[in-house]
């Protein structure tokens, strides 16, 4: 199967600070770093006033409804797509093969910005990536640590 | 393409809910949503992108935090897809990144072609991702089965499980709840024994 890198402490401290520094040079509220499956891999900011598991759900399905859209009108590649709000915009950039990076920030705030810092942020969070990857390229999932004997039970009815 | 993070001991996984149009995917996971015990603040939003006639349009999302297992967080996501036919984009979309599948067939004697159609077509569309159903696991759920006109489950079994290596099936009315954690617990146990293994999944 495949699969993202495992990501040890090191990768995820990095995406953090790249994540941190890019709020700070953009004034941004909230970024995220997901995987275009679906799953939130890092953020920073704002967290406590959006629902970021959903957010990153939502936003790589409409990402990759753009790639879609982008093929029929014989594009490569959408490598970015927003959506502006009255109150917030959200900025949604391609890192690497598996994974984007989502900017949130205030209305007020100009995506010119946002796009110019973000560039190079996505390019050094897929150099982390690829670190990660090199780490360990045939890596699966360690998970040995788990008992699975039993999980008949894993969700129980109320 | 589960992902686990060593740094905070996560493992995220993501199922998908497939079969035909109104068989009951989004019903499977409205009574997980509302059945399911869980930690406060472990189960997140139910999200629905529907039509105004409650089809799902692009897909129904649900996270769901399970229990620690020896400190590890295993959080689920679980996903369904439009089952109309037209919807095949949407549905491959849908099925990027996927670990685990339940295919969620109708048991009304009429819907067979259309189970048997959704069943090569999830196939055809994992093809596309590079990805073989012979790999990932799945299990079958036969719902509507407190319907009048349902096929034999031994019917359905060699409609769709007819294999060499057959997988675990359930049935179901997922409308009274019933069958449907049976069915996401063993897709659960064959997802984590295949993480811890990296083999064949254990299907006893």
């Amino acid at each position: 199967m495949a699969t993202l890198p495992q990501l040890i402490e090191e990768d995820i401290q990095r995406f953090e600070d790249e994540l941190r520094e890019l709020l700070t040079q953009t004034g941004a509220t909230t970024a995220l770093i997901i995987d275009k499956g679906g799953f939130l891999i890092s953020s920073h900011g704002e967290a406590r006033q959006f629902d970021l598991t959903t957010i990153a759900a939502l936003a790589s399905g409409a990402f990759m409804a753009n790639q879609t859209i982008a093929n029929l009108v014989h594009e490569d590649n959408f490598n970015s797509v927003y959506q502006q709000g009255q109150k917030y915009i959200m900025f949604v950039m391609e890192i690497d093969e598996h994974c984007m990076l989502v900017v949130i920030f205030s209305a007020d705030l100009s995506v010119g910005v946002v796009k110019y810092f973000s560039a190079p942020a996505t390019g050094r969070i897929a150099a982390q990536l690829q670190v990660a990857q090199e780490r360990d390229p045939g890596g699966g999932l360690d998970l040995s640590i788990l008992n699975v004997a039993d999980t008949s039970d894993f969700f129980k009815r109320k | 393409m589960a992902i686990i993070n060593q740094a905070t001991k996560e493992l995220q996984v993501k199922i998908v809910y497939y079969g035909p149009a109104m068989g009951g995917k989004t019903t499977n996971l409205v009574q997980v949503h509302d059945h399911v015990q869980t930690a406060a603040g472990n189960k997140g939003k139910l999200v629905s992108l529907a039509t105004s006639s409650d089809r799902t349009l692009f897909f129904d999302f649900l996270p769901i935090e399970a229990m620690s297992i020896k400190g590890f967080k295993t959080k689920f996501q679980l996903y369904t897809v439009p089952g109309q036919v037209i919807y095949n984009t949407t549905r491959q979309l849908v099925l990027r990144g996927v670990d685990g599948v339940v295919f969620v067939a109708d048991s009304q004697y009429e819907k067979m072609t259309e189970n048997v159609e959704s069943f090569t077509n999830l196939e055809e569309n994992l093809k596309t991702l590079k990805l073989n159903l012979g790999d990932i696991p799945y299990v079958l759920q036969y719902n509507k089965r407190d319907l009048p006109n349902v096929a034999p489950v031994e019917y359905m079994e060699f409609l769709l499980n007819n294999r060499e290596l057959q997988v675990p099936s359930f049935t179901s009315s997922a409308h009274k709840c019933e069958g449907v954690f049976e069915t996401l617990n063993m897709i659960t146990r064959l997802l984590l024994h295949k993480f811890v293994n990296q083999g064949t999944p254990a299907y006893a």
